[in-house]
């Protein structure tokens, strides 16, 4: 929230990453002691409304959406449309998620596949990390404080990297050892095309960051003026808010086939 | 003719088969040093990895190496650059990078023109194949290409027709400047041309034979072909979603002061519809179409059901794209008719309201209704039923605008110039496409007509009346708009009356010969049948329609050097764009201007629907 004073704002992003990560636990737990499926559902929906509203700002897309009089060259303006076309964009890239999440029901319903649990948690936590990490660059940002910028940027991209190191070649390697290939059998290739389409958006959310961190290094962001800056971190989150569901659908519900 | 080929288009078509050689020379090189087999003569010399491959990044280097996106490459270094980007003066303009939606609305058109008339030759080929039972001139592969190739051109070439009109037209209704996002929307008319060429590429490939809708488990061993369909679709179906995208951001963003949400035209309400449905249900076909290729690739079980997988999967992801994918091709069309009408009948549109809303709700009903295209599939029984209803459901919005269309011409003083002309014909079209649709949704009766002839002839009434009529009507009425001449009108009558009886004969008879027997997308059928002599009237109309389409084009590139002038409103209409000389001014209107009243009041006094801030222009 813009309006928060800056100390303010850094405690926010520091409870909801708490209660992300409480959720987390507590989903974890519930799908190792109970079958729950509705409760896991309902504590992923949970957890993205958090990102959504704590960590994306969904809500500015209804401001100063309908300010007929407002002059249209100014740089709110321009920034708003920005922001919608930036939604717009999540919302169809959405669809693609949604439809492997369909085609994973579709094909396995209420099994899954036998994955390291350990290394499906830790890879996890370190998305979740690293989508704190991103709020509180951004929250630097916003408060004209580029030091923090580039430095909870960097450390967004290590924890960014380290997600997609751990998946591609530790996830992947030790799941093969365990038969579950993407040739073998229809639970090996879901597993592989959720996390090869996950782990390519993060590898693109890499990019941006990257494209942020040089631009902020060379001052072009400001206080006032850092579109760049949010559309990264919208985009980081998003991703984020992928995994959230994806998380489950793979490791945590359903009956070990 | 060195302007050509320094042009955006030539060196973008040059570095797509730059990358294509580099990215297939590539794999082949790293499948040589992991000892795996680099050279497969059963595939056209590459294997299918390097074909992929080489395919994904010409499409990628046709992108970066015409200079498409150097600006967003300039930004991301953090440089700024210049707001307002020239065009050169001539027709080279529409060979080369533009961001004016008006040269990039007239590129979209031009390259749906272009496919069509591929397209179009398709089908006459085994049109003429058809005509007599018994093979003649082609063998199996190339009738199923051939016939494959023509529903994807088609296809492709009606959404890029799509872009055209709605990318020409909706800023100038909306009495913007440009689209939200200028140079997202020249790269998703440039993404598209790749798109056509690795389409087309799957004619050299060995082709395929699966149809436009690539059903595994065929899809899944057809010819290398099949995966330069699917790749090519992927990347046109980027320039489908980016375009849409910029449609709805323009159009809640960008609109004259005034212009509130039931006083936009009616094109404009059909423009959003279309694209909420292009903007999300897009990527599904696009997921489909992946996971075949990964499958074939890489031997992901998806859709085999010896893995574990489930080939009616892809029917449900497929689908839910391609049901509604018909409503992104006929509601824009659907809009033009609504919108031309009231100016030819001078009265106003009858329950404006009503027909705005019922574009929405044929998109929101659409959403839901895939599964009528798998009845026979072997999905499980009971889900028949909800489909069957959701779709008869969708006659109720479509009937509202029958209803409006009928009541709009009641008693009106009706002109009949070619535009109108194209209108009418649309509209007794889509009639017969709409009326043999029930029958297709619902079950009992659609377990017979599935895949026969009958379902052929409902299929391209729906289109032709929902929109290549309106497409035609809209060309002969907004020529005039972008060139400030207009179209020969004899020639136009004729191409009317040369192409709709043809056309009426065409359908009709696909549809009788269907309920007798007649398989769809078969190269030969019994003698015994008798069909032999419907189906050489059906390919003598064929041809005529053909001949009719002739006559247009030699019209439409006639017209822009010697057609007869016209720079003003000389369809007297009321929408704001024909307020302003034509051609159209480079950034549309030098005055902005306030919606102040209804838009389609015709034949009222003293009701106007725009007023410009000042003097207006003329
Ligand atoms: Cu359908």
């Amino acid at each position: 929230m813009a309006h928060l004073n800056k100390s303010d704002a850094l405690r926010q992003g520091i409870i909801i990453f708490v209660f992300l990560a409480v959720l987390t636990a507590l989903e974890f737990f519930i799908a190792v002691t109970l079958e729950a499926v509705a409760l896991l559902v309902v504590v992923a929906l949970v957890k993205a409304g958090l990102v959504l509203y704590y960590y994306m700002h969904i809500y500015k897309l209804s401001q100063e959406a309908d300010d007929e009089d407002e002059d249209r060259h100014s740089l709110a303006y321009k920034t708003a449309t920005n922001r919608l076309g930036l939604w717009l964009f999540l919302l169809s890239d959405s669809f693609v998620f949604g439809g492997l999440a369909v085609a994973r029901f579709n094909l396995l319903g209420l099994t899954r596949p036998e994955l390291n649990q350990l290394l499906g948690l830790a890879v996890t936590s370190v998305l979740l990390l690293s989508s704190f990490s991103m709020n509180r660059a951004e929250v630097s940002m916003e408060h004209g404080d580029r030091k923090n910028f580039l430095l909870f940027t960097v450390l967004t991209f290590l924890l960014g990297a380290g997600f997609v190191a751990g998946v591609v070649f530790v996830e992947w390697p030790t799941a093969i050892a365990e038969g579950v290939t993407p040739s073998a059998n229809a639970a090996g290739a879901i597993f592989f095309m959720m996390t090869g389409m996950h782990a390519f958006h993060v590898l693109t959310g890499l990019i941006f960051l990257f494209v942020i961190w040089n631009n902020g290094r060379r001052g072009v962001y400001t206080q006032e003026k850092h579109w760049g800056v949010e559309a990264a971190t919208v985009y980081w989150h998003f991703v984020d808010v992928v995994w959230i569901f994806f998380y489950p659908a793979l490791y945590l519900i359903g009956k070990l086939i | 003719m060195k302007k050509i080929f320094s042009s955006t288009l030539a060196r973008g078509l040059l570095w797509q088969a730059v990358g294509w050689l580099v990215g297939a020379l590539f794999i082949t090189g790293i499948r040589a040093l992991m000892g795996l087999q680099a050279i497969d003569a059963s595939k056209f010399f590459f294997t299918e990895p390097a074909w992929v491959f080489g395919g994904l990044l010409g499409a990628l280097f046709f992108i970066g190496g015409s200079g498409i996106v150097s600006d967003w490459f300039k930004w991301a270094k953090g440089e700024e650059t210049s707001e307002h980007h020239e065009d050169p003066a001539g027709g080279e303009k529409y060979f080369n990078l533009s961001l004016d939606h008006k040269v990039i609305g007239i590129q979209y058109t031009l390259l749906a023109l272009a496919l069509f008339v591929i397209g179009g030759t398709f089908a006459l080929i085994f049109r003429l194949e058809l005509a007599h039972s018994g093979l003649q001139l082609l063998t199996l592969q190339w009738y199923n290409t051939l016939m494959s190739l023509h529903g994807i051109l088609m296809i492709i070439g009606i959404l890029l027709g799509v872009s055209g009109v709605i990318n020409y037209l909706v800023p100038m209704l909306i009495g913007a400047q440009d689209m939200a996002f200028p140079r997202l929307n020249a790269f998703s008319y440039w993404v598209a041309v790749p798109g056509a060429v690795l389409l087309l590429s799957s004619l050299a490939l060995g082709g395929f034979d699966t149809g436009w809708t690539g059903y595994p488990p065929l899809s899944a061993r057809a010819p290398v072909g099949m995966q330069m369909f699917f790749l090519g679709v992927f990347v046109a179906g980027w320039s489908s979603i980016l375009g849409a995208l910029n449609v709805i951001a323009s159009v809640i963003r960008m609109r004259a002061k005034g212009m509130t949400a039931f006083r936009m035209p009616i094109l404009v309400w059909a423009a959003i519809a279309t694209s909420l449905i292009a903007l999300t249900a897009t990527q599904l076909i696009g997921l489909s179409f992946q996971l075949v290729m990964f499958q074939r690739l890489l031997g992901m079980g998806f859709f085999d059901p010896a893995k574990g997988g489930n080939p009616v999967l892809f029917q449900h992801l497929f689908w839910f794209y391609s049901h509604p994918a018909v409503y992104v091709f006929v509601l824009p069309g659907l809009g033009v008719i609504s919108e031309l009408l009231p100016v030819f009948v001078r009265k106003p549109l009858f329950g404006y309201r009503w027909v705005a809303m019922s574009s929405l709700g044929i998109a929101l009903v659409g959403f839901l209704v895939w599964a009528h295209h798998m009845f026979t599939s072997g999905m499980n029984d009971y889900l028949r039923v909800p489909f069957m209803y959701s779709t008869l459901l969708v006659a109720v919005p479509t009937g509202v605008k029958f209803f409006s269309w009928v009541a709009t011409l009641w008693k009106g003083k009706i002109e009949t110039p070619t535009p109108m002309l194209f209108v009418l014909g649309g509209i007794i079209v889509f009639l017969l496409g709409g009326l043999s649709g029930p029958p297709n949704a619902t079950v009992a009766t659609d377990l017979h007509l599935q895949d026969t002839y009958w379902i052929v002839g409902h299929f391209h009434d729906t289109i032709f009346g929902g929109y290549v009529f309106p497409f035609f009507a809209a060309i002969y009425y907004w020529f005039p708009k972008a060139t400030g001449r207009r179209m020969n009108e004899t020639l136009g009558k004729i191409h009317f009356w040369l192409m709709t009886p043809s056309f009426l004969v065409l359908t009709l008879f696909m549809m009788r010969i269907g309920l007798l027997g007649m398989r769809r997308r078969i190269a030969d059928y019994d003698p015994a049948l008798g069909f032999d002599w419907y189906q050489l009237i059906m390919t003598i109309a064929g041809f005529t329609i053909a001949l009719s389409v002739l006559i247009f084009f030699i019209n439409f590139f006639r017209s822009m050097k010697h057609g007869e002038k016209a720079d003003g409103n000389i369809w007297n209409s009321r929408s704001p764009e024909w307020q302003v000389p034509s051609p159209m001014p480079v950034h549309n209107f030098d005055q902005p201007f306030e919606v102040v009243g209804e838009p389609y009041d015709y034949g009222l006094t003293d009701a106007p629907y725009i007023k410009f801030a000042k003097s207006t222009h003329k």
